[in-house]
């Protein structure tokens, strides 16, 4: 079975960029994708209007910047057989883990985290790719492993320990946000391959029981966080300030919204953190419910989407690449704006192609590439 | 290729199918639940939570905190703040800025008073939520009008700024520094994440070094705030944290006295405890005054001060670079000694001149000392003395013992931007001027002249190694650093960083010679004589460029100032158990020990009289505590 000539056959199909390919390229997927990205610029345009300039380069232009660098990650990913990427995925995956370490150990401090990590010039945040790999080792240790599904614990003991690592290096930085999602991610990949119930009780329960001893490892602006989301007026200056400003932004924008660049609580800047986790605010108060449908419409179309990809793909890690990918999209949309209206905790998590943020988006797109690659070649793998 | 198209066959995403569905299901549910909220919040509460932004009840408001104070070693504050009033305009309600300042403007002439804003406020867009900063620092009278007519000035509000008061000026701005506004550059660097626009930053000496724990933490206040844009109430406040107190060991009456005593003309003054390194003043020579930047300075001035040809930005203890002149020969005369080149009854021949192929060199002393051994030498200074001496030890050797003593290298002193100086080698002028060294050179440098260059510091911690036995300390200006609380956060160890390699007996033998320089007659630094105490010292006057050899035009030359010499003095005491140093320089006023060593016996007055002056009431205390105690 491990002989070279199946080795050679591999390659071939790996390499060889079939022409039929751009026949069947899922130009509605890129076009939401666009869509979103487009509507990002212009929201995030708003948030750096009435900032005194300081000569450097405005945020909306160093994020096209991003985005075109993006659309590059998009075309490398779907011109590669994702076959490709399933079988190196655990080189994929050490390297992040590497480059993790690496943060830790020489990474950029900034507001009391060490999250970013500079190379030639750029400044990259190695727990935004680490998603990706997360999403390709699963789908290739499932993979490797689907005969035993539904799974036992003892089954997931493994992969449990495969994102603990990252899990553990991530929340050390700290980035509370970015260690739930994968600590989501993991959860939702290994239900959709199965799991048995009796695993399923007892992974929850355990859960439960953890709490409070997560409560002690968690910093004290965490559980500063927490307690505020449970009763927002405990701290009105720190953590409810945000709450409290992102309610009134979003509620203020009523039907219509305020009109663009007229939403006082971002131009006033009472609206904290807008480029990045509080985005959705600033496109509610100027755009109003309107603009909040539409942009909720648009997110709800780009997963039904992804989750089509995923149930027609040929093979299953096609199908677990995209399943998890467009899991954690809708992971992340559901926890920022759930967060931005006040239903869930203040949990660092950015809006897909909407926050800024390089990393981020570099990340989305280069993952938005992988579905187009499933996308197009659904049709031609049949043999 | 069958393994592969075993796994095509195996995959069914019919299996799947099910789970998609209850995950379509799920998805839609969950942002039909966003959804939701976000129609209760735009659509059911969304006019009552338009009013809350329009009338944009709540304002989060930076409180500047306070930087720390920085004292001296006797507790007297150096540096303090005091408050500041800005007037600034918040352009929200009032479209028109020019109409605004129009009616500031009206308000302020009835009193006579004009508007003094530098720059001009509306030189660019008035951006719509942006405030804009109409005048700052304003006095009282302009105050009390903005604050009485707050009604016709709509969106018209002072903000407190606190700024830095330096209270020792001039005296002390080298070593303390400046703060001004952070630059753009500053921004950009910082990696810290603790700057912000507009945030005052440490641009110079103490300022700048310890800026991070001196700038303090901004507070937070939330503040209610109505249409005019006038404080309603505070709902919340978080105050802000003061910066962190430096302690100096700068003695500020020291720091005075030789501040004075130079009475403005362009030099330095460094004293420095021996036994630890502790730098008791460091004066420099003309200065400026820091508090012209607390504001911002004006362009003017700020021209005025960086084009000024005598530098008083420059820290001349630190970053002035100058020929040692004589003071030079007692590094000559350990290294000759412990070399075993010359024994103190070695005597040479002066007769005013000494010759070298077809070069003639000079003593100071034109009809020369005739024939004299080292103490006699270094008491009257004689320059063929050291030639010898100089020749016979060649200018490796002579180096290597002036780096020992910590010449031609940064002292590492805890204030920014120090030089090292020079102190030439054969290799060095190999590469660096791609020359061969010249064997007349040597004898230049033996006495501190041509490539040799040191900074006042250096000298000081030379003679301070030499003065307690040969340890070269570590100078160092901070004693401690005290958080907000009192408690303290750092205390700066005196750090041996070298030690002399000469013997205690030849280091002794110089130290008299140094004692007799002041001590007896005929003595270069006579002047110095003390009763009470011994001082040691040396004098030196370093030529700023080679002169004529005829006499005539060596005088005519003389007459430009900026060739004349420079006077030096280095000195300490007492002579048993030395407890300072004083390193002088005055540029381009002549002999040594007629101008720089009065400056310097100002200083050593001044110490030994505190000294008398702090002993007697504790040994007043002691004595009638002991007398109490007796029945």
């Amino acid at each position: 079975m491990k002989g070279g000539k199946l080795a050679d056959r591999e390659e071939e199909i790996v390499l060889k960029f079939d022409r039929r390919l751009l026949f069947h390229f899922d130009w509605t997927l890129l076009g939401m994708v666009l869509g979103l990205c487009l509507i990002g610029l212009v929201n995030i345009y708003s948030t750096g209007f009435s900032t005194a300039e300081t000569g450097a380069d405005p945020l909306y232009l160093k994020q096209a910047r991003w985005i075109l660098l993006g659309l590059i990650g998009m075309t490398v990913a779907f011109s590669v057989d994702y076959r490709f990427v399933h079988r190196y995925a655990y080189w994929i995956y050490g390297i992040a883990v590497l480059a993790l370490v690496a943060v830790l150990v020489l990474g950029y401090e900034s507001r009391g985290s060490q999250r970013w990590l500079s190379l030639w010039g750029f400044r990259l945040q190695p727990s935004e790719f680490m998603k990706l790999a997360v999403i390709v080792t699963l789908t290739k240790y499932f993979d490797d492993h689907r005969v035993s599904a539904p799974f036992g614990l003892r089954d997931l003991r493994a992969p449990f320990l495969l994102i603990l690592v990252p899990f553990l290096l991530i929340l050390k930085q700290p980035d509370l946000g970015t260690a739930l999602i994968i600590a989501i991610l993991f959860a939702s990949m290994a239900i959709c391959v199965g799991v048995r119930w009796s695993a399923l009780l007892a992974a929850a329960a355990s859960g439960l029981l953890l709490i409070p001893f997560m409560w002690y490892f968690l910093k004290d602006y965490q559980r500063e966080r927490i307690m505020t989301f449970l009763s927002p007026e405990r701290d009105p200056l720190g953590s409810g300030y945000h709450i409290i400003q992102s309610i009134i932004a979003v509620g203020s924008g009523g039907f219509w919204g305020k009109g663009f660049l007229k939403g006082s609580q971002t131009q006033l800047k009472f609206l904290p953190e807008q480029q990045t986790d509080f985005v959705f605010s600033v496109f509610a108060e100027e755009w109003g419910f309107l603009g909040g449908l539409v942009l909720i419409v648009l997110f709800l179309s780009l997963i039904l989407w992804g989750l089509k990809i995923a149930l027609h793909s040929r093979d299953f890690p096609g199908m677990m690449i995209t399943y998890g990918f467009i899991l954690l999209i809708f992971w992340e949309v559901f926890i920022n704006i759930g967060m931005v209206l006040g239903i869930l905790p203040v949990v660092g998590i950015p809006l897909p192609f909407l926050s800024y943020g390089g990393s981020s988006i570099v990340m989305l797109m280069t993952g938005v590439g992988l579905m187009m690659n499933v996308s197009m070649r659904r049709f031609i793998l049949q043999s | 290729m069958a393994r592969l198209q075993n796994r095509l066959d195996e995959h069914d995403p019919g299996a799947f199918r099910q789970r998609f569905k209850i995950l379509f299901a799920i998805v839609a549910a969950v942002l039909f639940l966003l959804v939701l909220r976000l129609w209760y919040l735009q659509i059911i509460q969304g006019y009552e939570l338009r009013l809350k932004s329009e009338n944009n009840s709540v304002r989060l408001r930076k409180i500047k905190p306070l930087r720390g104070l920085i004292l001296d070693a006797r507790g007297t504050v150096l540096v303090d703040n005091q408050p500041s009033y800005d007037i600034l305009f918040l352009p929200n309600r009032v479209k028109n800025v020019q109409e605004v300042i129009d009616r500031l403007e009206g308000l302020y002439a009835k009193k006579d008073l004009l508007l003094s804003a530098d720059p001009f406020p509306l030189n660019g867009k008035p951006l719509p939520f942006v405030p804009v900063k109409l005048e700052k620092n304003v006095s009282w009278e302009k105050l009390a009008i903005v604050e009485t007519a707050s009604l016709e000035l709509p969106g018209v509000y002072v903000d407190v700024v606190p700024v830095r008061q330096y209270l020792a000026g001039e005296r002390m701005a080298h070593v303390i520094g400046y703060v001004g506004e952070v630059s753009k550059e500053e921004l950009d660097k910082d990696t810290t994440g603790l700057y912000g626009l507009g945030d005052p930053i440490g641009k110079y000496g103490i300022e700048k070094l310890l800026d991070p724990l001196v700038k303090g933490k901004y507070g937070a206040e939330q503040v209610e705030v109505n249409a005019f844009g006038k404080e309603v109430r505070v709902v919340g406040k978080i105050e802000p944290t003061s910066g962190y107190s430096v302690i100096l060991t700068i003695d500020a009456h020291l720091q005075k006295v030789a501040w004075d005593a130079l009475a403005g003309r362009p030099g330095s003054v460094v004293v420095m405890d021996p036994r630890d390194g502790a730098v008791l003043a460091m004066v420099s020579s003309p200065s400026f005054d820091p508090n012209l930047f607390n504001r911002g300075i004006s362009h003017g001035k700020w021209e005025a001060l960086s084009n000024h040809p005598l530098h008083p930005m420059e820290n001349r203890a630190i970053s002035g670079q100058y020929p040692p002149g004589s003071t030079y020969k007692m590094v000559v005369a350990a290294a000759a000694l412990q070399e075993g080149i010359i024994t103190p009854e070695t005597a040479f021949y002066c007769g005013g001149t000494f010759e070298l192929g077809n070069r003639t060199y000079r003593c100071w002393q034109k009809n020369g000392h005739g024939k004299i051994s080292l103490h006699r030498a270094l008491v009257s200074s004689c320059d063929v003395y050291f030639y010898n001496v100089g020749k016979l030890l060649g200018v490796d050797r002579l180096a290597w013992y002036a780096k020992s003593f910590g010449l031609g290298s940064g002292t590492g002193i805890d204030l920014p931007r120090e030089k090292a100086g020079l102190i030439p080698t054969k290799a060095w002028k190999q590469s660096r001027l791609g020359e061969p060294w010249q064997a007349g050179e040597t004898i230049s440098i033996s006495i501190g002249q041509g490539f040799n260059l040191v900074t006042p510091l250096q000298l000081a911690a030379a003679y301070g190694g030499l003065a307690n036995g040969g340890t070269l300390w570590r100078p160092h200006i901070i004693r401690r650093i005290e958080a907000p609380d009192g408690s303290t956060y750092r205390v700066f160890s005196p750090e041996a960083h070298g030690k002399i390699p000469v013997s205690r007996e030849n280091l002794d033998i110089v130290g008299h010679g140094l004692w007799g320089v002041v001590n007896e007659k005929g003595g270069t630094g006579y002047a110095l004589k003390r009763k009470e105490e011994d001082v040691c010292g040396k004098t030196g006057t370093a030529q700023v460029v080679g002169l004529p050899d005829n006499d005539k035009a060596r005088r005519e030359k003389k007459i430009s100032a900026q060739f004349q010499d420079h006077a030096l003095f280095v000195c300490y005491a007492p002579y048993k158990n030395p407890e300072i140093v004083v390193a002088v320089i005055v540029e381009n006023a002549g002999h040594g020990g007629s101008v720089a060593a009065p400056v310097a016996r100002k200083v050593v007055d001044a110490y030994f009289a505190q000294k008398k002056e702090q002993n007697r009431p504790q040994v007043a205390a002691f004595q009638s505590a002991e007398s109490s105690g007796r029945p």
